[in-house]
Parts: C-alpha cells; sequence; structure tokens
C-alpha cells in the first residue's frame, strides 16, 4: 500500500513537471472560468457591501442576513437551481448555455457573490465613519470619497477577494453539474479529480490537488506579506 | 464677496426626542466664535449639519457664494468640519495633506511646494515621512489644520479640538487657529469648557435647552485653564 502511495506520488509529480497536456488543460480552464467570474463578481459586490455598511435603510438587517444565509449554500443546490434555469426546458434554456464555461462562470459568481458581499461589508464595517466624512468635507465627491474608503480598508477587501477565488476554484458541485466534465472545454481541476478518483487513478488527482495546494499557499503568503508591509506601526 | 453661511429653523430630532430646534444661526466671514453647553446637547451635531455632513429634519442651511461642485450636493468647498479626535488616513503626513489638493486636480510641482509650507505652517516637518497613524493625538490636531489649512477654507468648524490634550499641544493648536483666523477664516469652536483656544473667539454661543443663545458670561470669569 506504502509503495502504491509513493509510486501514485511521484507519478502524479511526474505529470505536473513533464507539462502533460490534458493536465494542464485542466488547469487552464479552471483559471480562465475562476478568473472570469471573480473579476465579474467582485466591484458589484464590493459595492454592495459598501451600501449595506454605510447606508441605514429600513429591511438592512434581512438583506444581511438573506447574504449570510447565501453564503453557506451548499455549492451543490446552487448548481441544481442553475440547471434548472438553464437546462432545456428551463426558462433560460433558449441560451443554450448549459454545460458551457460561461454557465460555469455564472455559476462561480453566485457562489463568489455572497461571501464578497459578506466580507466586504465586514471590512467597511470596520471603517471608521469619520473617514467618509473627512474625505467628504476635504472635497472628495461621493465617487472619490468610495474609493478613499476601499483604499482604507484594502487589506480586508483583497482578502475577502482571494478567500472569494479559493471558494470558487476548488468548489466541485456546481462546476460538476452545470459543466459537465467535458474534457478540454469544462473540466476544470476539482471535477477532474472527483472523476479520476472515482476511476481509481489517483496520479492525476494529487498531482491536481498539488496544483491547489501551491495555489492556497501562494494566495495566503501574497495576502500575509501585503498585510505585513501595511502594518500600521 | 465673503462667505457667509446662514442656517435658519434647524431642527433635528432622533426618533420622539427633540434634540435642537434653532430659529436663526448666522456665521461671517472673519469671525470666530465659541459653542459652548454641555456633553450631549448636540454641538457636534448641529456643527455636521452646517458643514453639510449630516442631515437636519428640517429647516435649511444657505452659504454664499455658493460654490458646490458638479457631484456634490450638500457640501460647500469652502466649509471644513474637523473631527474631535481627527481622522487620518493610511499613508504619510504628505499624503494626509496632499489628499484634499489631489482632488482640486493641481499640478504635483503646486501639491509638493504647498505641502512643504503646510508643514512649516504646523510645525510637521520632521514628521512628512512618518506614517500619520504614529503621530500623538495634538500631532495629529495640528495634522488636521494643515490638511484644512491648504485648502483655504472660508468657514471652519473644529469640534471640541483641544480635549484631551495637554497644555503644549492645546497651545499649538491655538497658535495655528488664531493664524487662520488673522487670514481670514472664520471658525466655529464647539468645547463645553473655556481655554486659551475659545479665548481667540470673539462670539460666544451657548446651546442648552435645545436652543442657541449668545452667552453673556465675561471670558475671564470662564476661563478656567
Amino acid at each position: 500500500m506504502q509503495d502504491n502511495l509513493l509510486e501514485t506520488s511521484m507519478l502524479s509529480l511526474q505529470l505536473l513537471f513533464s507539462l502533460d497536456a490534458e493536465l494542464w488543460d485542466i488547469i487552464g480552464v479552471s483559471f480562465r472560468v475562476s478568473i472570469t467570474a471573480i473579476l465579474i463578481a467582485t466591484l458589484p459586490a464590493i459595492l454592495v457591501g459598501f451600501f449595506l455598511a454605510m447606508v441605514d435603510f429600513k429591511g438592512r438587517w434581512m438583506v444581511i442576513a438573506l447574504f449570510n444565509a447565501l453564503m453557506a449554500v451548499p455549492t451543490v443546490v446552487v448548481g441544481l437551481t442553475l440547471y434548472l434555469l438553464l437546462s432545456r426546458s428551463g426558462p433560460l434554456g433558449d441560451l443554450h448555455l448549459l454545460f458551457t464555461q460561461p454557465a460555469m462562470i455564472i455559476g462561480q459568481v453566485a457562489l463568489a457573490f455572497p461571501l464578497l458581499v459578506c466580507m466586504s461589508h465586514s471590512a467597511f464595517q470596520s471603517i471608521d465613519k469619520r473617514a467618509w466624512e473627512t474625505a467628504r468635507t476635504l472635497g472628495a465627491n461621493c465617487f472619490f470619497a468610495v474609493t478613499t474608503i476601499m483604499k482604507e480598508a484594502r487589506f480586508a477587501l483583497l482578502a475577502a477577494v482571494l478567500a472569494g477565488f479559493g471558494r470558487i476554484i476548488s468548489e466541485v458541485g456546481c462546476s460538476m453539474m452545470i459543466g459537465g466534465n467535458i474534457m478540454s472545454y469544462t473540466r476544470n481541476i476539482p471535477t477532474a479529480i472527483a472523476l479520476e478518483t472515482s476511476k481509481g487513478m489517483f496520479a492525476q488527482g494529487i498531482a491536481l490537488g498539488l496544483v491547489l495546494l501551491i495555489l492556497a499557499l501562494l494566495l495566503n503568503f501574497t495576502l500575509a506579506s501585503i498585510r505585513g508591509k501595511g502594518r500600521l506601526v | 464677496m465673503g462667505l457667509e453661511l446662514t442656517a435658519s429653523n434647524i431642527v433635528k430630532r432622533f426618533g420622539e426626542r427633540e434634540l435642537f430646534s434653532i430659529e436663526q444661526l448666522q456665521v461671517q466671514e472673519g469671525e470666530s466664535l465659541h459653542l459652548s453647553g454641555d456633553n450631549g446637547v448636540g454641538k457636534t451635531t448641529l456643527m455636521k449639519i452646517l458643514a453639510g455632513l449630516d442631515k437636519p429634519c428640517a429647516g435649511r442651511i444657505n452659504v454664499t457664494p455658493n460654490m458646490k461642485g458638479r457631484w456634490s450636493t450638500s457640501l460647500h468647498p469652502k466649509v471644513i468640519y474637523l473631527h474631535q479626535t481627527p481622522y487620518v488616513f493610511s499613508g504619510s503626513v504628505k499624503d494626509n495633506i496632499a489628499y484634499g489638493l489631489k482632488l482640486k486636480g493641481i499640478s504635483r510641482g503646486q501639491i509638493k511646494r504647498t505641502v512643504q509650507s503646510a508643514l512649516e505652517w504646523a510645525r510637521l516637518e520632521e514628521f512628512a515621512d512618518h506614517a500619520a497613524h504614529s503621530l500623538s493625538g495634538g500631532e495629529k490636531q495640528r495634522l488636521a489644520l494643515a490638511r484644512a489649512w491648504v485648502l483655504t477654507p472660508g468657514l471652519l468648524f473644529l469640534d471640541e479640538p483641544t480635549a484631551n490634550l495637554d497644555k503644549q499641544s492645546v497651545d499649538s493648536v491655538t497658535e495655528l487657529v488664531r493664524k487662520m483666523v488673522d487670514g481670514g477664516a472664520a471658525v466655529m469652536i464647539s468645547s463645553h469648557q473655556t481655554n486659551p483656544l475659545t479665548e481667540v473667539c470673539q462670539r460666544s454661543l451657548l446651546l442648552a435647552d435645545g436652543k442657541v443663545s449668545e452667552s453673556q458670561f465675561p471670558k475671564e470669569m470662564l476661563f478656567d485653564a
């Protein structure tokens, strides 16, 4: 068993470093889809988070509670909902998006959005109200005051974006349901790991798992180093 | 034409509770006012309303000449409000002073020269490249004044600027405020007690029982510094 594990691990490293076309194709799909999704979701989500933190309106706590609840919805439930919407008989069936990369992007945007809203809301909440008032009284219009507040909360916002990216690049349920796991098109790292493991082919799964592990380490070290440089004293 | 602020029939309520109701309040260029009153009577709220940072429940504030920017709906560029404990943005002391200048679209060279003058004006040269967060309370107050000074305000609201400051810091802040008043800016200083800074003021207003009235107490009697 130990020999087997060692052999599989060596094989997975060989796959990674020999630039195996199939493996890097899967990695490419993963990054293309998830980076696009996070780019689409980030700005609107941050603005919603800002609005929820700064503007007092009736029912605000309900909206915040709703986003918190959405953040906890399992990825397969989001996948199932989108599947029903995008399937041929669904209300958006005519768009023919099911089992395409755009469908995966929509799914990942839906997954990242509540997380980004909640985390950016917390980030803005932690910023002193005086920051907004100071910016405004020194001549900033609303747009520049918002950008000032974003700058003040930049480390927390960056953490939110990285957490959102981490969530969507590693999720399997939604991508499997609406992506369909089609090789060279919608097969991404998590769906490939699930498939290869179910076939008993662990080498590719381990190699892809290593990619996710390295990515997680890189993202967290990057964030930690930026935070370190931005320390207060 | 000098800057003139007129507040008419200003009412502020929090729920059912009426904080204050002010029929008429006028501040003209060059004036210096001390707004006194006990804690919790609404001095900060009133000053924020006058500065356009808060909205009254009723009434209107008129600042002439009107110089509102295209995107601004409530703030006058020559009216500046300074918090009791100033908020300093992340970045250096220089960055903080340059904040308002950058928004005006002034050239880099001009900003650099103005920031240098402001550093000298507020005697903050030695802290120019320090992180603004690392300054002491008195230094932050001077930074806030310098940050406002570069924008040549016509009317400056100072909310309890000497609260929690030691005597030396109070003297430094007083000196800077006096220079601004001498430069022609109108200032309104809120403070629940008198000190060397409030001595700068020509008029004394009292906010009590939800009304503003001219305070009749001679300064010598009130002065307790």
